[in-house]
Formats: C-alpha cells, sequence, structure tokens
C-alpha cells in the first residue's frame, strides 16, 4: 500500500467505485406538520435499499422549509432511482398511491421539471371516483381528489432524468462500535450533499455483494473479501486480523458529480475521525472497470479536496 | 431588424378589421409590404398606409400602436408569438383565439376581448365589453387558455363557456360572470352583477374581499370540507397579479359547490 495515501492513520485505497446509470426523479412531499410529512416520507420509501429485491431505490434527500414547498408547508424531498423509465413509473405510482395518498394531510408535487413526464397523480385520480377534479394553476396541471379529510391534492406528472446509482465507500474498522461510529459521521456529511440519497438502513449496508453466487438462482452474494470471519477461510479475503468489522455506504445521486461530491465528503468525515477512532482503512467495490460507466477514483476524490 | 410603430392618422369612418396584423406576420417584411398589407375596411379591403403612419418600433417581434383604436376590430387575432401593446383603446374581439404571445392594451377593450382564447397573455388596463374570455356565437367553448388580466372593469358574461386558462378582473364584472363555466380560474376584485356562476359545470370563481356576493345562488351548496393545500396554491399564483389578489393566501375562505342545476363540480371561493 502507498503510504503516500495515508490519512490520519487510515489506508485509503488506490481503487475505485463503480457505477450504473439509473432513472431517477425527486418528488416533493407536503403536509399539515413535518410530522405527517415524515410519516409519508419514510412509509414511501421503505423497502427500497436496492434495486435487486426493492424495484427501486429510495430515501429522503433533505427536509423542506414551508418557503420552499408549493403550498407553504412542511415538507420533504425523496429521490428514487430504479434501472428504467417504466420500473419507476411503476414505483412511483406505487408508492405515491399507498403511502402519500392514504397519510393523512399529505400532498405530492414533482420536483424536478425537465425531463420525461412519467405519472404522479394522473393515475392515482381515479381513486376519486368521479368525484376528482384536475386544476391547472399556472402552468401545473394537478388532480384534487376527495379524501376523508378533505382533499389529496397531486401534480399531474413528475420528470424522469438520468441518474447515478452504486457510488460507494467501504469502510474496514477494528470492531463493531468504532465502524457504526464512523459510518454515522459519513453519512451525516453525505446528507449534506444535495442530490444524493443513501438508501439502505440508517444510510448504511453491512450485507455489500458482490457479482454472482454459487447458486444459479442468485445475481448477487456475499462480498467474501470483505467478510471477517472469513479471514483464513476466503482465498480472496482483502482484511487483516485487526480490521474486523467492515460496513458499507451507497450512494445514488441525479449526476455524477453528485456522487462524487458525496463520497468525498464521506471519506472527509471518516477520515477526520481516522485511526484513533478505529477506522484502518477506506476501499470501494467495484467490478473490474468492465461494467459500469462510472468510475470514483477513491485518490482522485482526495485529490480534488486538496486542490479546491 | 427591428419591430415596428404604428401611429393612427385618423379614425376611420368604418370599423377596421386587423386580423392578419401580428408580429409574426410582420416580421421580415419591409417597410412599403407593411404600408401595402390589406386590411378589412366596412365591406372592402385598404391599405394598411390609409390608417397608420408605418415606423421602426421596438425589439424584434413586437408591434406598438399609437392612437384610439376604438374602431378597430380583432387587435392580436390568433397571435401565436411576440408582444403586442397599445397606447389607446381598442375594438371588439380584441385576442380572440389569442394562442401565444403577449398582448397589452393601455385603454379599455370592447365586446368579445379574449374569446377563445388559447395561450398567451392578454392585459387590459382599462375595461372589457360584454362576453369577454367567452365564446363566439355558435361555439361550444369560451377562454380556453392562457391568462386574461382586466385591470379596470368587466361587462356581463364574464367567461361564459370557459374552459381553461385564467382570467382575472381587478374591478368589477357584470351579471351573469362565469355563466356556464366548464373549468378554469375566474377571479374578481370588487364587485360582481347578478347571477355569477350560473350553469357552472366546474372551474373556480374566486371572489375577493372587495366582492362579496349579498347572496350565494340557491343552486349552489356550502361546501363542508377545507381544502388548504388547493387554496394555497390557487392563492399563490393569483398573488402575482397584484391588486386586490396580492395577498389572498393569509386569508380564510368559504366554499360553495354548484351549480346543481348542472354538473355541480363547480366552486365558488369567497374570500374573508
Amino acid at each position: 500500500m502507498n503510504a503516500a495515501w495515508v490519512r490520519n492513520g487510515v489506508h485509503v485505497d488506490d481503487g475505485f467505485a463503480e457505477a450504473f446509470p439509473m432513472k431517477a426523479t425527486r418528488i416533493l412531499v407536503t403536509a399539515h406538520d413535518a410530522q405527517w410529512a415524515m410519516h409519508a416520507a419514510l412509509s414511501a420509501t421503505g423497502l427500497a435499499t436496492s434495486v435487486i429485491g426493492c424495484g427501486c431505490e429510495a430515501g429522503i434527500e433533505r427536509e423542506l422549509d414551508p418557503r420552499e414547498t408549493p403550498d407553504g408547508r412542511p415538507g420533504l424531498s425523496l429521490l428514487l432511482f430504479a434501472m428504467s423509465g417504466k420500473e419507476l413509473a411503476r414505483q412511483v405510482e406505487r408508492r405515491v398511491g399507498q403511502c402519500v395518498l392514504t397519510c393523512p394531510t399529505t400532498a405530492v408535487y414533482a420536483g424536478i421539471d425537465e425531463g420525461e413526464a412519467i405519472a404522479l397523480g394522473r393515475n392515482l385520480r381515479f381513486f376519486g371516483d368521479g368525484w376528482q377534479i384536475a386544476k391547472v394553476i399556472g402552468a401545473t396541471r394537478y388532480w384534487r381528489v376527495p379524501v376523508m379529510d378533505g382533499e389529496f391534492v397531486a401534480q399531474e406528472t413528475t420528470a424522469v432524468v438520468k441518474g447515478v446509482g452504486g457510488g460507494n465507500l467501504l469502510l474496514l474498522c477494528t470492531d463493531t462500535d468504532s465502524a457504526l461510529a464512523v459510518a454515522q459521521a459519513a453519512v451525516a456529511a453525505m446528507r449534506t450533499v444535495p442530490n444524493v440519497i443513501m438508501p439502505f438502513p440508517g444510510g448504511v449496508v453491512r450485507s455489500g455483494s458482490k457479482v454472482g453466487s454459487k447458486y444459479a438462482s442468485l445475481s448477487a452474494s456475499t462480498n467474501d473479501a470483505f467478510c471477517p470471519t472469513l479471514l483464513g477461510l476466503a482465498a480472496n479475503s482483502a482484511l487483516t486480523q485487526e480490521t474486523r468489522c467492515v460496513l458499507e455506504i451507497v450512494i445514488d445521486g441525479l449526476a455524477e458529480a453528485d456522487v462524487g461530491a458525496a463520497m468525498r465528503a464521506g471519506m472527509q468525515a471518516a477520515i477526520a475521525l481516522g485511526a484513533p477512532a478505529g477506522l484502518r482503512r477506506i476501499a470501494a467495490g467495484n467490478y473490474g472497470g468492465k461494467l459500469g460507466p462510472f468510475h470514483f477514483h477513491l485518490h482522485k476524490l482526495l485529490q480534488q479536496e486538496a486542490a479546491s | 431588424m427591428s419591430g415596428w410603430r404604428l401611429v393612427l392618422r385618423a379614425p376611420p369612418a368604418l370599423r377596421v378589421d386587423l386580423r392578419g396584423i401580428t408580429p409574426a406576420a410582420l416580421g421580415g417584411l419591409s417597410a412599403a409590404a407593411v404600408e401595402r398589407l390589406p386590411v378589412g375596411h366596412g365591406n372592402a379591403h385598404a391599405a394598411l398606409a390609409e390608417f397608420f403612419y408605418v415606423g421602426a418600433g421596438g425589439a424584434d417581434g413586437t408591434l406598438d400602436f399609437e392612437g384610439d383604436l376604438s374602431r378597430f376590430d380583432r387587435m392580436g387575432w390568433q397571435m401565436a408569438e411576440g408582444r403586442i401593446r397599445v397606447e389607446g383603446h381598442v375594438g371588439h374581439h380584441a385576442g380572440g383565439g389569442m394562442r401565444g404571445g403577449d398582448l397589452w392594451v393601455e385603454g379599455h377593450a370592447g365586446l368579445l376581448a379574449a374569446s377563445e382564447m388559447v395561450g398567451g397573455t392578454f392585459t387590459v388596463e382599462g375595461n372589457v365589453g360584454d362576453h369577454a374570455a367567452g365564446a363566439l356565437p355558435g361555439s361550444m367553448d369560451g377562454m380556453r387558455g392562457g391568462t386574461l388580466v382586466v385591470k379596470g372593469n368587466a361587462g356581463a358574461r364574464f367567461a361564459d363557456r370557459m374552459r381553461r386558462g385564467t382570467a382575472l378582473v381587478h374591478g368589477t364584472a357584470g351579471d351573469f360572470l362565469a355563466s356556464r363555466m366548464v373549468a378554469g380560474t375566474v377571479a374578481v376584485g370588487a364587485g360582481v352583477g347578478a347571477h355569477p356562476g350560473f350553469g357552472m359545470r366546474r372551474g373556480s370563481l374566486v371572489l375577493a374581499p372587495g366582492a362579496a356576493m349579498p347572496a350565494m345562488p340557491p343552486t349552489f351548496v356550502h361546501a363542508g370540507g377545507d381544502v388548504p393545500v388547493f387554496w394555497q396554491l390557487l392563492a399563490r399564483e393569483l398573488a402575482r397579479h397584484g391588486g386586490p389578489f396580492a395577498a389572498l393566501a393569509g386569508r380564510r375562505i368559504a366554499r360553495h359547490l354548484g351549480d346543481l342545476a348542472a354538473d355541480g363540480r363547480g366552486e365558488i371561493i369567497q374570500v374573508m
């Protein structure tokens, strides 16, 4: 390992994270107060950690001040990512229909204007059973659907744009406590970066995966090279005796630069804690560079940090 | 290349039909060609230069008129782009069938202003006559999009059969306001005549605090539920037009649904 890439006692791999193109959209959920907006947002972005089993990856981008929302109420900005525009449209309709329409006092709006339009309230309006009313206000078309607490207002469509999914950091630590603390600090820093989400629970994943499996029915399986319990068993183990807990942070963003900025912020926060906090090494997951067109080289990201 | 400025020579003896005189039609023409453009005059045609001094105007895509054009009909008729500015009054059918662009009239407009308007913005600083934002005789739909702003008062049947778009009257509106309205938004700032919302099927009629009605029409019923989200969206959009609509978002509303003699899904929103 190159000694030049030791920061605060942390080895930074000369590797890169490999990411893929995805389809993305942003929706804004508002409610009577922040608590109900959060209920809807958590529900709508639930079971959305990985496209492998969830159909989409989704998360809360940030909280919105009432001055930022179309109706002047508290709200949250959600980002959703899928492998195709068609699947994203399906996921948006299902999640908004089941989790936002159902949540008291909520309304939903598009958070992106430019891009291919997919249905937001366009199909959900039929819940109104004929009592729904379209309303064009300014240049925006809304649907007003009667519900038991009054009226559910949904913008007719939201826009789909190209996104980037699968940016990642691997944090190799001495023990569970230190790994959790470092990962939490990194996620907290990354959440200040706009246009990104970390879709896993708390922004952190402990079951990092590799492509393929010995079982033909599985497309992904445990990343044995980074499993501390396989140290000494797995021939490809990338760990040492002192790295006993590895946590990964996966990042999806609206643009390559957004994912890079989030990774940089995460590394900075983790390195700031450094070896005294139990962080020994930062690595990234890739597939040899042959599968995904977006490569986030850890050293380059930190060099950009130094340059800026 | 610049726009054009047309200054009235003298009021014409007969009514003049200005259809076809739009910024797009005049763009790229020479002054001589503009002067030769035919316009209807009574039951004949005459050259544009018989009525106007033609000269260079403002920016490209603009057309400025100067003078009392009360006898000039169809100003901006079916215009799709560019900007027309009239320093004076205009006749009937101003902005009729307008599809885009910006039409601004400093004075008053006659009958059927913005009839069957589809897009763009039409602002009248003065008053408009009857049937503004309505339908032409025999037509099923009135205004179908865009924004009409009347800073003065409107005559009767304002927004009759209106289907889409936003039509605002800062002053008063005459009898049968928003009659047979199909959809869209109408807002009035200072008073309405008899029978507002007559035969209204859908759409929103907003009455600012200064436009209170003495009594709600009998075919409208009080709406039980609140619609705070919709109201905030609509009030914030109306606020950008200023005047009596500037501060509606912070006020309470009373909503009535009707006309139950028609489809009954329209609403009269009285701002308190």
